[in-house]
């Protein structure tokens, strides 16, 4: 009987160990109920700006959410002691030394966790069906605004940031659906064309092509006369890079995806994304595009900075320092950037920016603002273009770059951000996602020679049609 | 007299008591061992399964709303009406056939090979084993380096042999890309298979091939009637694993060849109509759909072994 009580008391230790180690363990930070709310009597705005650069005159004064704090130090930082969890792609990885910097300033810790692109979107979707906490701050890409807009699961904030700040702030568009912004944009990231000045050079080239036409007869001179092999860097695998190269030639070639009724316009032949799919495949056809182009983990800015192709023709402006750091490079000092070909001239691009959106999870969305706000100082704005090589989306940091003559391609950047046009421009819709993924299949098909141009683009106005209509 | 029959009657009920207390005291014990790990799988196995059987009844489409409403199986009927569903299925149905067909003659081939003794066994035993720890993902990247259209191994090797003219693109029909993934796919299952058969056939007593040996039988015929029907449980067991391992097949694909409709599978169908579009209540039930084909294969196969042993 002592035994078996023995034994008893074993498995009720072990249990109740089992049944501590799933508890969630406290958290060092003070619980958010326990802080009052920053300005009861503003409903619309409840977070402060704590964190905006005082010395910048059109910033609002700091104005402090917490109640008057004992020490001086305290009333600075009327958000120390808590802790952010941050969720960011590769390419927004912040320095260390700039997130201790923040954490200095406003008392907050942040843990930064880097994940994929795509992971990222996928750990929002199960945290937010679960309604479980994932991050305070998390990205959001332009073309997920659609539909996490009708999911609740991020803060609006048009109301949350300064006006100054907002009316200061490129991209707010793409972030923006039913009036509320969703995202704050920190990457100024748009399409445009990067060449390879030695290899034009070598083929006796003496401009960037400016029209379709110039380029078609570039890359004959490149392939020809400059030797090389696959000249042209545009993408054809299934993914959604083919489907943004697509995009991007529809509207450089005169085109919308949709009319002002949301009908597809890209199946008559005379229509711009017909002329788009239909140049993508006479230029693979013609031996300009390496095979590789169809390998979904082809990256093309990689490629270019490798010298393996001469056009790189959907790229960022972050291409410049990476094909200028010997690290990353073989073609230092040899890239240029220049707007994407038009028919008669450049006359279109379109932007895929991406943001920081607050989660609505998030226990702690002061905290959460105040990042946001101290990312979008001027001057670390500036510290993350020089680390990271993403372009400032605020215009005043643009404009003084320019001035200043620090903005790499400053120039050509300029003048490719004033053709951007919006690929939606009531907004994207909620079906976004679905369209990609069919338009990706079906591009490639017709890339590969599966199907026609024409029947790709059928079914996809096909498709485009049914997820309008809920089906 | 009475009186004592009775008081034996009860010493001799005591000890039954006894034991019977013992007994009790033994099962509450028993209880209390299972029952940590009951909990954990009602919460970590049930309780999503259950949560999951409830979404997939659902409206849940997270991109119109997070609002929803209860729509009983229309979910599981608009799903397999769906063109992309059963273009997927149909993939999917090719990747087991290529799957189990090669895992399992190949599977046999190795098991029988590796049953025999020679020198360095052990060593190409644990050479089999290696694709097998590594995950879907880094062979899948792994292969992908074999099969790029522009510096692949595959490729390189075919074009300095002569037998190929131009680098080829492997994944450009969708019938070869399956098979191609297919065979990425068995590349690291196969491991799997050849040890679940080497253990099978170290079941079969040595003593029957002795026998039929003296009665005059060859390799082929002792095959055919002494390893293949004392394998049966052995090789139900593979094709059990083989198929649900096929039909669960994701990582290869997304790496080779993206989420391409011609290549793309229910599991991938399921991730993308369930992450990326935020149709949570219909691939919930595409997910149930899954598990009642592979709940099904597994309930043939073993049946097939039940009836094969009379």
């Amino acid at each position: 009987m002592k035994r078996t009580l023995f034994r008893a008391l074993v498995m009720i230790m072990i249990f109740g160990m089992l049944a501590a180690a799933c508890t969630p363990a406290a958290t060092p930070a003070p619980a958010q109920p326990t802080q009052p709310p920053a300005q009861p009597a503003q409903p619309t705005q409840p977070l402060a700006q704590p964190t905006q650069a005082p010395a910048k005159p059109t910033e609002p004064p700091v104005q402090p959410t917490q109640p008057p704090a004992p020490t001086e130090a305290a009333a600075a930082q009327p958000l120390k002691g808590q802790t952010i969890e941050v969720l960011l792609p590769p390419w927004a990885q912040l320095s260390q030394d700039m997130l201790d910097a923040f954490e200095k300033e406003t008392g907050v810790k942040v843990n930064l966790t880097i994940a994929q692109w795509d992971a990222i979107r996928d750990k929002i979707s199960v945290a937010g069906a679960s309604g479980s906490p994932l991050a305070d701050v998390a990205e959001f890409d332009w073309s997920w605004t659609g539909q996490f807009s009708k999911s609740g699961w991020f803060v609006p904030l048009e109301d949350k940031i300064s006006k100054d700040l907002l009316a200061d702030l490129q991209n707010t568009p793409s972030f923006t659906a039913d009036g509320h912004l969703y995202a704050v944009p920190y990457s100024n990231d748009f399409r445009l064309t990067a060449y390879n000045t030695k290899m034009f050079e070598q083929a006796g080239i003496t401009k960037p092509p400016a029209t379709f036409d110039e380029l078609v007869a570039d890359l004959k001179l490149l392939k020809e006369k400059g030797g090389v092999k696959y000249p042209l860097g545009m993408f054809m695998s299934p993914t959604e890079n083919v489907s943004t190269t697509w995009y991007l030639l529809t509207l450089a070639m005169g085109g919308d995806l949709f009319d002002k009724d949301m009908k597809p316009a890209f199946t008559d032949p005379n229509s711009g994304g017909y002329k788009a799919l239909q140049w993508m495949v006479d230029m693979n056809k013609a031996g300009y595009v390496a095979p590789g182009g169809f390998s979904p983990d082809t990256s093309w800015d990689t490629k270019f900075v490798a010298g393996e192709a001469a056009v790189n023709l959907s790229t960022g402006p972050a291409i410049m320092p990476v094909a200028n750091d010997p690290k990353q490079s073989t073609i230092v000092g040899q890239a240029g950037l220049t707007m994407v070909p038009g028919i008669d001239k450049p006359t279109a691009s379109f932007g895929l920016p991406e943001g920081l959106g607050i989660m609505t999870t998030s226990k702690h969305q002061e905290a959460a603002l105040a990042f946001i706000n101290w990312w979008m100082k001027p001057e670390n704005v500036l510290a993350i273009q020089a680390n990271l090589g993403l372009l400032p989306t605020r215009t005043s940091v643009l404009e003084q770059e320019i001035k200043d003559n620090k903005l790499p391609g400053g120039e050509v950047l300029i003048e490719q951000a004033k053709l951007l046009k919006p690929l939606f421009p009531s907004g994207t819709p909620p079906w976004y996602s679905q369209f990609s993924t069919e338009a990706a299949t079906l591009l490639n098909a017709a890339l590969k020679g599966d199907m026609s141009v024409q029947d790709a683009l059928n079914k996809l106005a096909a498709k485009a049609t049914a997820l309008q209509s809920g089906q | 007299m009475q009186a004592l029959e009775k008081k034996q009657d009860l010493a001799a009920q005591k000890p039954a008591r006894r034991i019977g207390k013992a007994q009790r005291e033994e099962r509450i014990l028993g209880y209390l061992f299972v029952l940590p790990v009951v909990i954990v799988i009602l919460v970590l196995v049930y309780y999503p399964l259950a949560k999951g059987f409830s979404m997939s009844l659902h409206s849940l489409n997270f991109a119109m709303g997070p609002s929803d409403h209860f729509v009983g199986f229309k979910n599981y009927l608009h799903v397999i009406q769906d063109p992309d569903t059963i273009a997927t299925a149909i993939h999917t149905l090719g990747y087991l056939a290529v799957a189990i067909f090669v895992e399992l003659v190949g599977g046999l081939v190795f098991a029988l090979t590796l049953n025999s003794h020679f020198r360095g066994r052990g060593i190409v035993l644990a050479l089999t084993i290696l694709p097998w720890a590594l995950p879907g993902i880094v062979s899948g990247v792994l292969w992908s380096r074999i099969f790029h259209p522009d510096n692949g191994v595959l490729n390189n090797v075919l074009y300095r042999l002569g037998i190929i003219q131009d680098y080829q693109l492997w994944f450009s029909k969708p019938l070869y890309s399956i098979f191609f993934i297919g065979l990425v796919f068995v590349w690291s299952s196969l491991p799997l298979t050849i040890l679940t058969l080497l253990a099978g056939l170290q079941t079969i007593p040595s003593e029957l091939y002795d026998a039929s040996a003296v009665d005059g039988a060859g390799p082929v015929y002792q095959f055919r009637f002494i390893t293949l029907p004392l394998l049966r449980p052995a090789l139900a067991v593979a094709l059990t694993i083989g198929t649900v391992n096929a039909l669960g097949i994701f990582d290869q694909i997304y790496v080779l060849n993206g989420t391409a409709l011609g290549t793309r599978s229910i599991t991938l169908q399921i991730y993308l109509m369930t992450f990326a579009q935020l149709r949570f209540g219909e691939g919930t039930a595409l997910a149930f759909w899954l598990t009642l084909v592979t709940l099904a294969f597994s309930v043939g196969y073993i049946r097939s072994l039940r009836s094969a042993r009379g």
